[in-house]
């Protein structure tokens, strides 16, 4: 396993869903942080984080996805979470992560309910 | 930056009363609070920034053209007027236009909100800690749950290895596992790390009591923490995290870090036992299904019931101290019309002298049937034995044939203990011992000697596991018993001599583990 982050972007009319791939810790926080801002700037207003190629996040990690969170809410975007490992939805439910971006269990159905 | 500088000529106490009544408008109201501050200094931008000691960040601005100043240092060289304020900065565009206020109430309203967004960021950051530790526990108790749910040491060294590496905030990890005096890599997140790593080498040994990390252990890791796997302080692998991450960069772990990766060993060293508990029984089932079939081949190779031949009685009987025994035994008709019995006795147990047996049995099957009996037969058998046989290995033998119409014997020796020839009217010959055993030498000669069986004679050839059966007093069962046992029972039906040589001998070891493998083969002359 490699501790660097791949993020990739897919932008689909207004919603872009942000892939990971790898470690999300203070480097991968960042990365994630400035691909979702470079969104927000060009205008997206829902996001959704498949994390389907991530299976560690630290602690450093949670704290910027907590920012990307409270970014949105300032904006009055919306942002969701889907493919999570239990270890990973587990995490985000006891740090508050949940209470404020919806957790999915798979892509399609995140994507139809953030679109709704 | 949010809203534009604008200044009222009188400060719009009901609309900032209403600000301050919303929970949510705490930011609508700093920004109302800094236009108002803008237009009555003559600003056209202004930003409040919390002081966090070595980073500040902006809590509420108005206007544009500020810069996006995260550290203490760049706001100290930013271009834009300041006003330090008890926790935190005033920062406003352009530079002149902060002129002095004298009775101005702004400042200490924004002092009051920068408290409120320090006090309201500590709440946060000891809810994050409180949270954080919440998911540690939860972590060990996961993990421990896996451990109890899985035997099998891949996922599991390495759902190890990621916990420990997130919950530390580490940025790379891995997890070695000792193997014949070497920790081998399991698992290992990021980067490079050694393969193998000699488990006497004592950098190694000084940096898991908490010295110095050795150069190559993880190689470009700057901070390096290591605890070994300790199952009842026996060591079995090794955890090691490396670079502490914080939002700064990578440093040092702390104190307590090395406990915290202590218990996920203790973790992992339970995983690792039960992988090496359950490897150990499925072999340990492996051997038993295998020795189960030796067995069963051993019992084909022993004959299935006595041989018939009109005007005598014959009897065998074998119990193999373990599942497969060294003891063998057989009768069978030669192709000269006679007959014959052997016991033989592979030195040593188990599988090795059972599959000796195998060999034995097949070879003497095959060369009676192309050989005349006698001693040629036997050197051609030594010659078999020791080829295929490894060094130290050898059998004894005893090997007799008997004419159905004379009733001469004739028997070979290979250094098998003697045969009792109990005679009917009461004297015992003895069969006796001698000759080398097969497999011990090459060229060994034998001799074969002769005799006659008159009617209700009883010939008796055993293995040593009979006579030399100990008692809880260490006293072998002996000759002089089982040729006494003889007597007693010399009409008895064969197999009723059997079942007392086998009740006796069990009397004698009163319950004691068979030692030895048992054989036991009867022959008897009809009466007149």
């Amino acid at each position: 396993m490699t501790e660097s982050l791949n993020v990739t972007v897919d932008r689909r009319d207004g919603l872009a869903v942000i892939y990971t791939e790898g470690y999300i810790n203070n480097q991968g926080g960042e990365e994630i942080a400035r691909v979702a801002y470079k969104l927000i700037d060009e205008g997206f207003k829902v996001l959704l984080l498949n994390l389907g190629g991530t299976k560690i996040v630290n602690s450093i990690g949670i704290s910027i996805l907590i920012e990307i969170i409270e970014k949105m809410i300032e904006i009055s975007g919306r942002l969701g979470f889907c493919c999570l490992t239990p270890t990973i939805e587990k995490t985000f439910h006891i740090m508050g992560l949940a209470q404020y971006a919806p957790i999915f269990s798979d892509e399609a159905s995140a994507v139809a309910q953030l679109r709704a | 930056m949010a809203g534009t500088a604008s200044a009222g000529p009188a400060q719009p106490w009901g609309e900032l009363l209403a600000l301050a009544h919303d929970e949510t408008g705490e930011r609508a109201l700093l920004e109302r609070l800094l236009e108002l501050w803008c237009g009555a200094h003559g600003a056209a931008s202004a930003a409040l920034y919390l002081d966090r000691g070595e980073s500040v960040e902006p809590v509420a601005a108005v206007g544009r053209g500020l810069l996006e100043v995260m550290s203490a240092e760049a706001l100290r060289e930013a271009q834009p007027g300041r006003l330090r304020l008890p926790g935190g900065w005033l920062v406003f565009s352009p530079p002149g236009s902060g002129g002095a206020g004298g009775g101005d109430p702004l400042p200490l309203l924004f002092a009051s909100a920068l408290k409120s967004a320090r006090l309201r960021h500590e709440l946060k950051e000891q809810q994050f800690q409180v949270n954080y530790r919440i998911v540690e526990l939860e972590a060990l108790y996961d993990v421990g749950l896996a451990v109890a749910a899985t035997l099998d040491l891949d996922p599991l060294s390495e759902e190890v290895l990621l916990r420990a590496v997130s919950l530390l905030d580490a940025r790379r990890g891995a997890l070695y596992i000792l193997e014949d005096g070497r920790y081998r890599l399991d698992s290992t997140l990021g980067g490079e790390a050694g393969h193998w790593l000699a488990a006497d080498d004592p950098a190694l040994a000084a940096f898991l009591a908490g010295g110095e990390a050795p150069a190559d252990l993880l190689p470009g890791v700057r901070h390096l923490l290591g605890v070994p796997i300790l199952f009842e302080q026996n060591p079995r692998g090794m955890l090691v995290v490396g670079d502490k991450e914080s939002r700064r960069g990578v440093g040092p772990f702390l104190p307590g870090d090395r406990r915290t990766l202590g218990l996920f060993a203790n973790q992992a060293a339970i995983a690792l036992e039960n992988a090496r508990l359950h490897l150990r029984a499925l072999e340990q089932e492996r051997l038993e299904r295998e020795m189960h079939v030796a067995a069963e081949i051993q019992r084909r190779i022993l004959p299935k019931g006595p041989l018939e031949v009109p005007g005598f009685q014959l009897a065998g009987w074998n119990r193999p101290a373990r599942q497969v025994g060294g003891d063998y035994y057989d009768m069978f008709h030669t192709p000269a019309g006679r007959f014959g019995l052997v016991v033989g006795d592979v030195s040593g147990k188990g599988i090795p002298a059972a599959l000796m047996v195998s060999t034995l049995h097949s070879a003497l099957r095959l060369m009676l049937d192309h050989t005349e009996f006698g001693p040629a037969l036997l050197e051609r058998l030594n010659r078999h034995i020791l080829e295929s046989s490894t060094p130290n290995k050898f059998i004894t033998m005893l090997l007799a044939e008997v004419n159905p119409r004379t009733a001469s014997l004739r028997y070979l020796n290979a250094g098998h203990n003697s045969g009792f020839l109990l005679r009917s009217r009461g004297e015992l010959d003895e069969l006796p011992s001698g000759g080398v055993p097969l497999g011990l030498l090459p060229g060994s000669r034998y001799l074969m000697r002769e005799s006659v069986l008159e009617p209700a004679d009883l010939l008796c050839l055993y293995s040593d596991g009979i006579t030399e059966a100990e008692s809880p007093k260490d006293e072998e069962f002996g000759n002089d018993r089982l040729i006494d046992l003889l007597r007693r029972h010399r009409e008895a039906p064969l197999n009723d001599v059997l079942e007392a040589i086998r009740r006796e001998v069990g009397q004698h070891t009163q319950g004691l583990p068979q030692g030895d493998d048992q054989t036991v083969v009867l022959l008897r002359r009809d009466p007149e």
